[in-house]
């Protein structure tokens, strides 16, 4: 993840792919032609927003076209009362941001790298942020989805109104499907009010027991938090913060009055001692640094676990800090971390051992960076699950002549 | 309007032959015949759901007790080849639960164990017939909460809440099923089973978790689900607000909204509901008022102040009143339980001003509920009917009802004209004609106008996947197979 665009070249597919051709619409009419044109000559097709995620999953299968979404960048509609907003794909979260700015209100996913991101490569790939805590997954802001299949046909599911039940929930499916049902072409959101104020807080921490018993503390803390994020001592260095061996950072949202109660009221309630404190504006830069470190790139594997929100210290505790900056999720069970050391055994090894602990609490690992000659043995999607079978069957439906992104996804997807 | 055909569809043509060569005594091998039903009067009650005006009784009722009963029922409907129907309370408006052609209904009911609640990790793993409202029981006093609560949660299961994405009062601020939904098992028409999801919340895969609740039925049958657990609000403020006119309500929803307030529930009731339900719980509405709408907000005790009064504020710019203003801590306190069961209650007080009525389940954009209760009242003028309202406004989720008596052919077609020039109403702006309810039987007509044949087409090819030979509740939910006749007469009861 997080190679910058000047880095890449145009036609680059992912793990060192060149693709055959590029097609940059700039209507939906115009997406769908792209997609009939290339389906008839069957050729597979990758669909790219901002390239944040490009070498993200399994190998492409073969060849294919980049269908770039960038010129899908227009607002469809935006009733702001009604707490909706219909966008194009390939908008960008930041060019969201800013027609939501102008009624105060904004979508409730902070998904790193704002400024490329678009909202149609949010909703392939299911990228969060911290906020998610409080704010709920991409699965819980959208109704509405159009999608192009490989037919070139624009598919709809949901709708434009908050509570629709009519048909199946196709925005849901498409959440994460890594593009292989079709190229999204246009999502309807819901969005909310800006708070008016806005906290965060750094608890550090010398021994990790100490952090999972106000880990549980902070599942029934009197307060509210919207993020809870446990960093090791090496992702807080390259945070800029104190060094200490574990700290949890947390963000509160709400109004002036709850969020300097909240301030007030989680000293009492947490063993951790309290190295930062800082409200609103003066927040921003390490509100905005925890969120782009989940995209950080340092060394040559960053894994994804999702474990039982009670694992998460105990799976902390099994990852060595000399060789993986951790930044967790730790209301989620997400627990992220970039290896800090070249050493492609050593952090084999730690894959292996790791997901093996995951897995055996009903958890996952994913890998959101491997190098491309070890995705194969290393399993980025991790070790097969009962549904996947499932999972493929809902692809044929969709995709019959699998064209869309094949080789990325789960499985023989 | 239509309603599935009377005429069996995969059944025919003889399943009583059917049962008597075999069919029977497999079922009762399989579930012990105490959970087996099959004589002609045992079955009335399961003719129809909360949409009784498309009737249709099944040929054998089976209410397996464990999940390996219930997986051995449906390989005995597959083997066989026959039609079945999952059931839950019978609590759904759309037909959901109607045994379209006769055939097989498994009734979950029997399938009722909480099988785990976990408070550190917020999830609980249930079985399909737990009633929703056990749950919240079950959660009482532990700080924590299964936060959809339908108006029918006395009754209704979480198997059914699942199969059709149920909402509530209270999915303003907190979502819908599927926003607390962690994973499923379904048991596929062949018998074998899908588990989906699971404790923990990203899994890598499709979300078949999210495609999988309010598939009503139509993919298999659920039979175990793992809820998410959600934290009690420290604190609320629910306020009563009365006004003069629908107009004056409807304006200070928008208001709210507007304002940047996301109110934990936002209920709307008009004068002709206000009124039955004064008579029946005496809660102390305004008799008089044109409308009345229960404002909740919850949070932080230390944020509620500012919120409070900029709720009163707005509510008095449109020239409302707040009349009552309930400060709780918790949503056990007297005044908080007397009224939302007044709320949760409004349809069964609706017999006091009609024998019949037809419940309808409109959404639009929140901002043009101004709107649509005109259109409403109007309808209502041009067939010469009384219209009464309660209904979700701060999801623009309406739920008008029509009143009527059925013995009146004349009455019965206008309420048909109305409901469906309502419906319409609410898709051509831009809204669905359902919130909660479903598509069921009775809604399948408007499919096409929301969707289009591509979408249709798309949505006909998943359920195929899961569900290849349709014995699976057929003739539900899409247009396509099955039988349509002209719907002679609306519906009955309703709670939403």
């Amino acid at each position: 993840m997080d190679r910058l665009d000047s880095e890449l070249s145009e036609n680059d597919l992912g793990d060192g792919l060149k693709a055959v051709g590029i097609d940059r619409p700039d209507s939906i009419g115009a997406l769908q032609d792209a997609v009939r044109a290339r389906s008839a000559s069957g050729q597979a097709m990758f669909a790219q927003g901002g390239r944040t995620s490009l070498d993200y999953g399994g190998i492409p299968r073969c060849a294919g076209a980049i269908i770039d979404t960038r010129k899908l960048n227009r607002v469809i509609e935006y009733p702001a009362a009604d707490m909706t907003i219909t966008v194009e794909t390939g908008m960008t979260l930041a060019a969201i941001a800013k027609v939501l700015d102008a009624e105060n209100q904004r979508l409730e996913i902070d998904a790193p790298q704002a400024d490329r991101a678009t909202i149609g490569g949010v909703y392939a790939t299911n990228s969060t942020g911290p906020r998610r805590y409080g704010s709920g997954r991409p699965r819980d802001q959208i109704i509405g989805v159009g999608f192009v299949t490989s037919d070139g046909n624009v598919v709809k599911g949901g709708g434009r109104v908050v509570k629709n039940v009519a048909g199946y929930d196709f925005p849901k499916l498409i959440t994460g499907s890594m593009g292989t049902l079709g190229v999204i072409s246009h999502v309807t959101v819901k969005v909310r009010p800006k708070p008016e104020a806005s906290a965060l807080m750094v608890f550090a921490y010398d021994d990790l027991n100490v952090v999972a018993s106000d880990l549980a503390i902070l599942n029934t803390s009197v307060t509210r938090p919207v993020a809870i994020e446990l960093i090791n001592g090496p992702a807080l260095t390259r945070l800029g913060l104190p060094h200490s061996a574990w700290a949890i950072a947390l963000i509160f949202d709400d109004n002036e009055a709850s969020v300097a109660w909240q301030m007030q009221a989680i000293r009492s309630e947490l063993a951790g001692k309290v190295v930062r404190d800082e409200r609103d504006q003066a927040s921003a830069p390490l509100q905005g640094a925890l969120r782009e470190f989940t995209a950080e790139r340092i060394g040559p594997i960053s894994f994804v676990a999702n474990v039982p929100y009670s694992f998460v210290a105990t799976l902390a505790m099994s990852v060595d800090s000399a060789v993986w900056a951790i930044q967790s999720h730790a209301g989620n069970g997400v627990v992220r971390a970039h290896a800090l050391v070249d050493d492609l055994a050593r952090l084999e090894a730690d894959v292996v051992k790791l997901r093996d602990l995951t897995e055996s609490v009903g958890g996952n690992m994913i890998l959101s960076l491997c190098p491309t000659d070890r995705k194969a043995s290393l399993k980025v999607w991790g070790n097969p699950r009962g549904d996947w079978a499932w999972s493929e069957k809902v692809k044929a439906a969709l995709d019959p002549a699998a064209l869309m992104n094949p080789g990325r996804f789960v499985g023989n997807i | 309007m239509s309603a599935p055909a009377t005429t069996p569809a995969a059944a025919e043509p003889d399943f009583v032959q059917l049962l008597n060569d075999g069919l029977l005594a497999k079922f009762i091998e399989a579930v012990g015949e105490e959970n087996v039903l099959w004589r002609r009067d045992e079955l009335v009650v399961y003719e129809c759901d909360g949409y009784v005006i498309a009737k249709n009784s099944p040929d054998v009722v089976i209410f397996p007790t464990t999940r390996d009963q219930l997986v051995a029922t449906i390989k005995i409907c597959h083997e066989a080849g026959v039609p079945f129907v999952p059931r839950g309370a019978g609590t759904s408006l759309a037909g959901g639960a109607l045994s379209v052609g006769g055939g097989v209904m498994i009734t979950l009911t029997r399938m009722k164990s909480i099988l785990e609640i976990n408070l550190r990790d917020r999830y609980a793993v249930v079985e399909p017939g737990v009633v929703n409202v056990w749950l919240t029981r079950a959660l009482a006093g532990s700080g924590f909460h299964y936060a959809p609560d339908p108006s029918s949660q006395g009754a209704c299961t979480l198997g059914g809440n699942v199969a059709t994405n149920s909402g509530g009062p209270h999915t303003l601020k907190y979502g819908v099923t599927v926003n607390h939904v962690k994973g499923v098992e379904l048991v596929l028409p062949d018998g074998s089973t899908l588990v989906t999801g699971g404790v923990v919340e990203d899994a890598p895969g499709y979300d078949l978790t999210g495609l999988i609740v309010g598939h009503e039925g139509t993919f298999g049958i659920v039979s175990r689900v793992i809820v998410n657990l959600a934290r009690d609000p420290e604190a609320g403020r629910t306020f009563l607000g009365v006004f003069d006119s629908v107009d004056a309500a409807t304006e200070t929803v928008s208001g709210i909204i507007a304002a940047g307030i996301v109110p934990a529930a936002l209920e709307m009731l008009d004068n002709l509901m206000i009124r039955a339900v004064e008579q029946a719980f005496g809660f102390g509405f305004p008799t008089e008022a044109g409308a009345v709408l229960i404002i909740e907000i919850d949070g932080l005790e230390a944020g509620l102040e500012r919120e409070s009064h900029a709720v009163a504020e707005i509510v008095r710019q449109n020239g409302g009143e707040v009349q009552k203003s309930i400060a709780w801590r918790t949503r056990k306190e007297p005044e908080y339980v007397a009224i939302w069961k007044s709320r949760k209650s409004a349809f069964g007080a609706i017999g006091r001003l009609s024998p019949t009525f037809c419940t309808q389940d409109g959404v639009v954009p929140r901002t043009k509920l101004p709107h649509i209760l005109r259109f409403i009242t109007a309808t209502g003028e041009k067939y010469g009917l009384r219209i009464a309202n309660v209904f979700h406004a701060g999801d623009g989720n309406i739920h008008p009802i029509l009143l009527f008596d059925e013995r009146d052919p004349d009455q019965v077609k206008q309420v048909l004209l109305a409901s469906h020039e309502i419906l319409e109403e609410c898709v051509n702006v831009g809204g669905s004609v359902t919130g909660e309810h479903g598509i069921g039987v009775e809604k399948m007509e408007f499919m096409p106008k929301l969707f289009t044949p591509e979408d249709l087409s798309a949505m006909e090819t998943i359920r195929n996947t899961f569900n290849p030979e349709g014995n699976c509740s057929p003739s539900k939910m899409l247009p396509m197979g099955g039988g349509c006749i002209e719907k002679k007469s609306p519906g009955h009861h309703a709670s939403a």
